[in-house]
């Protein structure tokens, strides 16, 4: 895992998906995980999305994401309650603060929503590389001369991130101070960082351009892919088992399971 | 309106795609760590790159702008159904620039944006544009969250306005300022890559009072559906249909407006 990317490089099942089966598998959560208000409805997709993350190494990934998904959780505990109504028996009385059954149910609801898409994600780009993300794109459909542009800047971007640092570095020994001041102050002080950053970016679009057409680049002829691959046997199972389980999820919602 | 479909024609507009994505990417994602509501939002200097990129690079910039927020979000470990409203919200932060510079009379300075001619009218006409902007991005982002019950319309939207504009605007000046030169130098100004027929036109009598709907529409369904949100309950389902009726508007306007970038650069 490098510090641009978040794809880890393994040999599990999920791994060896098409990026079109992974996908159906991450939107099947994702469903679940939108489908029920009950806390303990959502909390299934949430252990699944969790449990398959750890077991494809994803752990180092969740690691330095966790802060984040711990700070939405909680966000989504404290701001939820003021956004519905409340019902059933008081469970928190401080005073000032008081919590029915339903609104802590519901916050507890909307939380592990986040979570599981959080998590659902991470899963997607914990086993899926640029490469397939981006044939996996043009296998759906979507226009090459989009997946071509995807592609450049996810290769590009990696590019200027490094030149952003050595920029960031070389300011900074000229006595930049990026972390003084007010918010207005600090956001002033980006300048420097970021005119040499684009300008670099920008002064190779006419080479690069060039270069492309020289060698026959033309968006609206159909292309091929080196790493395109395509449904084998286990990607049609998963995608059908996906279908299911997003049927099977809208189905309970309708029958009444999952609602607060 | 059809250059935004047509512009992947060109090979330069499609490089400019990529690289306004990796760009925006490369900015957003190392000051993620840099956060103003843990969880919510950070302190984020990429958010003055769709405004200037659109003002320049026309709809290249609202394209690269949508990937490179969805980069950030991959990347960043926060892609999942809220990214489709992260594309389609930067799509329009992008894509608000170049429809509204030189279109808000007789607000506008009608000169080229680079803050050497009129420069106090122009950071007028350029606050007005980051500001409706930065409000549409926020409603369409707030609005697909709270639809999938993320997080409420009343705290994102006013969130996403606040830190997109305040960077947008403290930023953009200076940036234009020492860029814009530079880069129409290089030939790389959207007049001057797309084909003048793809250019759409602002010569409709429409187009003054499109140009401010697309100022004054997102700015009140901000106010209008943070007042429904906080209404709790019922409001909710109405801050979907509020939505839903928004973005039609928003892009009945954004489809009648011209630009005028290549009016003023002599480009036709």
């Amino acid at each position: 895992m490098s510090a641009t990317s978040l794809y880890v490089d393994r040999g599990t099942w999920i791994h060896r998906l098409d990026a079109r089966s992974t996908l159906a598998f991450v939107l099947a959560i994702f469903v679940s995980g939108y489908i029920f208000d009950d806390p303990r409805f959502a909390a299934v997709p949430l252990v699944v999305a969790f449990v398959s993350l750890i077991a494809v190494g994803g752990w180092p990934n969740f690691k330095r994401l966790s802060p984040i998904v711990a700070a939405l959780f909680v966000v989504g505990l404290v701001v939820w309650p003021l956004f519905t109504g409340p019902g059933g028996p008081t469970v928190i009385d401080l005073g000032p603060l008081v919590l029915s059954e339903r609104e802590l149910l519901f916050a507890l609801g909307r939380s592990e929503r986040i979570a599981v898409f959080i998590v659902g994600g991470l899963l997607f780009v914990t086993t899926t590389s640029n490469e397939e993300i981006v044939s996996g794109m043009r296998q759906l459909g979507i226009p090459f001369a989009f997946c071509f542009a995807v592609g450049t800047a996810l290769r590009l971007f990696p590019t200027f991130i490094d030149a952003a640092g050595t920029v960031k570095q070389a300011q900074e020994a000229r006595g930049l101070d990026l972390s003084d001041g007010n918010l207005i102050e600090r956001l002033r002080s980006f300048v420097p960082l970021l005119v040499p950053v684009f300008m670099t970016a920008f002064r190779n679009v006419n080479t690069q351009s060039m270069a492309l057409e020289a060698r026959g680049f033309d968006t609206r002829r159909d292309r091929t892919f080196y790493g395109a691959s395509s449904m084998g046997g286990i990607d049609w199972a998963v995608t059908v088992a996906s279908l299911v389980v997003i049927v099977g999820v809208v189905g309970l919602r309708l029958a009444g399971y999952g609602t607060l | 309106m059809r250059e935004i479909f047509t512009m992947w024609r060109d090979t330069r507009m499609i490089m400019l795609v990529a690289v306004v994505a990796a760009v925006y990417a490369a900015v957003l994602i190392p000051f993620q760590t840099f956060q103003i509501i843990p969880g919510i939002t950070s302190i984020r200097p990429a958010n003055v790159f769709p405004v200037i990129f659109g003002i320049m690079f026309g709809p290249a910039a609202a394209w690269g702008s949508a990937i490179g927020n969805l980069i950030g979000d991959i990347f960043g470990g926060t892609f999942g159904p809220g990214s489709v409203g992260g594309f389609v919200g930067n799509f329009t932060f992008g894509l608000i620039g170049y429809k509204l510079w030189g279109n808000l009379t007789p607000l506008s300075s009608r000169v080229e944006p680079d803050f050497r001619e009129n420069a106090g009218v122009q950071l007028v006409e350029y606050a007005v544009i980051a500001i409706a902007a930065s409000a549409a991005c926020a409603v369409i982002i707030a609005w697909v969250v709270d639809l999938l019950g993320l997080v409420p319309f009343a705290v994102l939207g006013p969130t996403i306005l606040i830190n997109n504009s305040i960077a947008a605007i403290v930023l953009g000046p200076p940036l234009l300022y020492l860029t814009y030169p530079r880069l129409k130098e290089m030939g790389l100004l959207y007049p001057d890559l797309l084909r003048s027929e793809d250019l759409s036109s602002a010569g409709s009598n429409l187009n003054p009072i499109a140009a401010w709907g697309l100022v004054v529409v997102p700015l009140v369904w901000l106010g209008v559906g943070f007042l429904l949100s906080t209404g709790a309950g019922a409001g909710l389902t109405s801050v979907t249909a509020l939505g839903a009726v928004g973005i039609l508007v928003l892009a009945a306007c954004a489809v009648i407006v011209g630009e005028r970038l290549s009016t003023i650069v002599g480009r036709v």
